[in-house]
């Protein structure tokens, strides 16, 4: 398992689609940032919507950089997923790799886990870059610096890194199932951009909202009730989740085990043509 | 000693396609095996399946002593199964790199095997902007990083020019010598004939024949220059068998063991038949191929 991995962390560290992620998400981030700057400090009159300074302070940045862990983040890991697992298809690698010894379940687990760490590293630029945004803010304005607890910071990176790694997982599991990059990203993001979300509405209009219960079983709701929980006064009054933090974890855990798992089924069971 | 036994070995696809039907095939130890075929007559397959890429439909098959697929016959054995498959954005050193570690092999080997296949001048450059020669010499390379007791090749000179056939080639042979046994697929007639000790000749997934280059060169039979040529024609169709014996060429061909020739030549000699020539025909392995697939020539 370490060899696999070791092999897995040399083909992905410089992968290009790994280091234009990265750029994207802190380019992104930043932007956020810089957008919310802007309409803070020129709020049109009348305006409900304007953005408070205080939200772009360091001491609330854990409860802003959410905003980029969902739905941009989510896509951007469902793209990563497909490419890593679809390419080794079309490019034939797969068989190169399951030729050289490590069974296949291990080969499937080293990937995951080297998944897992890049959706890491993600999670940590965008951290990252949010701060030292946010430093920046806190400076300009003259205002103190001052962050979070580290619990509410190590919860929030956990909550990002979940969303990320059950989007990727999706991704994986869609490139292993399709073998095929390009249509298993075309499919995935089809889906978590506009399937889910057509699929929740349809079923929360059902009989007065009788089965909300099964739309509050989906990735893109629990992904974003669990990023909604991270909120402050500074953000102004939002409405109460539908679904609580500790089921979205959950929920998003079990998806990402399952889809992990069925995609391990998938590449123990079936021939690499 | 064998090394590849396989016994029964079927693959059915999904779509009711038989690619393999029983194969029966024996690789020894040290030698180089050449598999031939046709384009889909379930050579890949059949590869596949030994390197446990596909898990055949029934029969079985041993591989370096394990069942195809087994991490520890995996050990032994380097392979290079259709288009070598690589990163194509990392250098070819790096992608030995990579292969290395999934093998638990020390990265010094990469260089060595470099060197093997004359690639370490270009070694620094992306996989993706190789030539086709280059791609595969890049793929015997990391077919040989674990110095591999049985190397499996699945048509090595596939999309080569001429000069990198030639090379190809030679690398093969230097590559078979020794202990080491190499099983090669190919529908390249000329370079199984050169490279190879044994074949197997395999047509609509069903193994043909297999044995030694010289026996399926050698059992085609003798030829016969004789003058007058009418009477050697009947006194040989007596000797024979009308099926046996025909014209070519102001010639008589005789399909029988050339080791009779001393006999044929004392029969002829005593009705007084001037024999000027009498020589076993050297059929080429093509020859022997097109006969045994039931292939045509030149189509």
């Amino acid at each position: 398992m370490i060899a696999t991995i070791k092999a897995e962390w040399r083909k992905n560290r410089f992968r290009p689609a790994f280091l234009v992620s990265s750029g994207i998400i802190a380019a992104i981030t930043a932007l956020i940032y810089g957008v919310n700057w802007y309409l803070a400090l020129h709020p049109t009159a009348g305006d409900r919507q304007a953005v408070s300074l205080l939200t772009l302070y360091p001491d609330q940045v854990v409860n802003n950089v959410m905003g980029a862990g969902f739905p941009l983040g989510a896509a951007m890991a469902i793209v990563l997923g497909a490419l890593i697992a679809g390419s080794e298809y079309s490019w034939g690698t797969m068989k190169t790799t399951l030729t050289q010894g490590p069974g296949r379940l291990t080969t499937w687990f080293g990937r995951v886990v080297v998944f897992a760490a890049r959706m890491g590293i993600l999670t940590g630029i965008l951290f990252i870059v949010g701060a030292a945004s946010s430093v920046v803010v806190a400076s300009f304005e003259g205002h103190a610096i001052a962050w979070p607890a580290v619990i509410d910071i190590a919860k929030g990176i956990g909550a990002i890194w979940l969303v990320l790694a059950v989007n990727g997982a999706i991704g994986l599991a869609l490139g292993t199932l399709i073998r095929h990059s390009a249509a298993a990203l075309g499919v995935g993001l089809i889906y978590v951009l506009a399937v889910e979300i057509i699929a929740v509405r349809f079923i929360d209009s059902i009989n007065s909202g009788a089965y909300k219960w099964i739309g509050n079983l989906f990735v893109g709701q629990n992904a974003t009730a669990l990023l909604q929980s991270f909120t402050s006064p500074a953000f102004g009054r939002s409405l109460a989740p539908s679904i609580g933090a500790e089921q979205a974890v959950l929920v998003l855990a079990a998806y990402f085990v399952g889809l992990v798992i069925v995609a391990a089924a998938l590449i123990r069971q079936r021939d690499v043509t | 000693m064998t090394v590849v036994e396989t016994s029964g070995l079927t693959k059915r696809y999904g779509n009711g396609v038989l690619a393999v039907d029983s194969v029966e095939m024996s690789v020894r130890r040290g030698e180089v095996y050449g598999f031939l075929g046709p384009n889909g007559a379930g050579k890949t397959t059949t590869l596949r399946m030994l390197v446990g890429l596909i898990r055949p439909t029934s029969g079985t098959a041993t591989v370096a002593g394990h069942t195809p697929g087994d991490p520890a016959g995996l050990a032994k054995i380097g392979s290079l199964v259709e288009a070598p498959g690589f990163y194509p954005y990392l250098s070819g050193r790096e992608n030995l790199k990579v292969v290395a570690d999934f093998a638990s092999i020390n990265h010094r080997r990469v260089d060595e095997v470099l060197d093997i296949v004359e690639l370490t001048s270009r070694a620094g450059r992306k996989f993706g902007t190789y030539s086709t020669g280059m791609k595969q010499r890049l793929g015997v390379a990391a077919a040989l990083l674990k110095d591999p007791e049985l190397l499996i090749l699945d048509e090595p000179t596939s999309g080569l020019d001429p000069q990198g056939m030639a090379e190809m080639r030679k690398l093969i042979k230097d590559i078979g010598q020794g202990n080491r046994t190499v099983l090669l697929s190919s529908h390249l007639l000329p370079e199984v004939e050169q490279i190879c000790d044994r074949v197997g000749v395999i047509r609509g997934g069903k193994l043909v024949t297999q044995s030694t280059v010289q026996e399926l060169l050698g059992k085609e039979g003798v030829l016969v220059t004789a003058q007058p040529v009418d009477r050697a024609f009947e006194l040989l169709t007596t000797m024979f068998g009308v099926a046996a014996v025909s014209r070519q060429n102001g010639s008589i061909r005789l399909q029988t063991d050339p080791a009779g020739s001393l006999e044929i030549n004392s029969r002829l000699m005593a009705a007084g038949i001037g024999v000027s020539e009498l020589r076993p025909i050297e059929r080429s392995l093509e020859e022997a191929f097109f006969q045994l697939t039931g292939e045509k020539q030149g189509s």
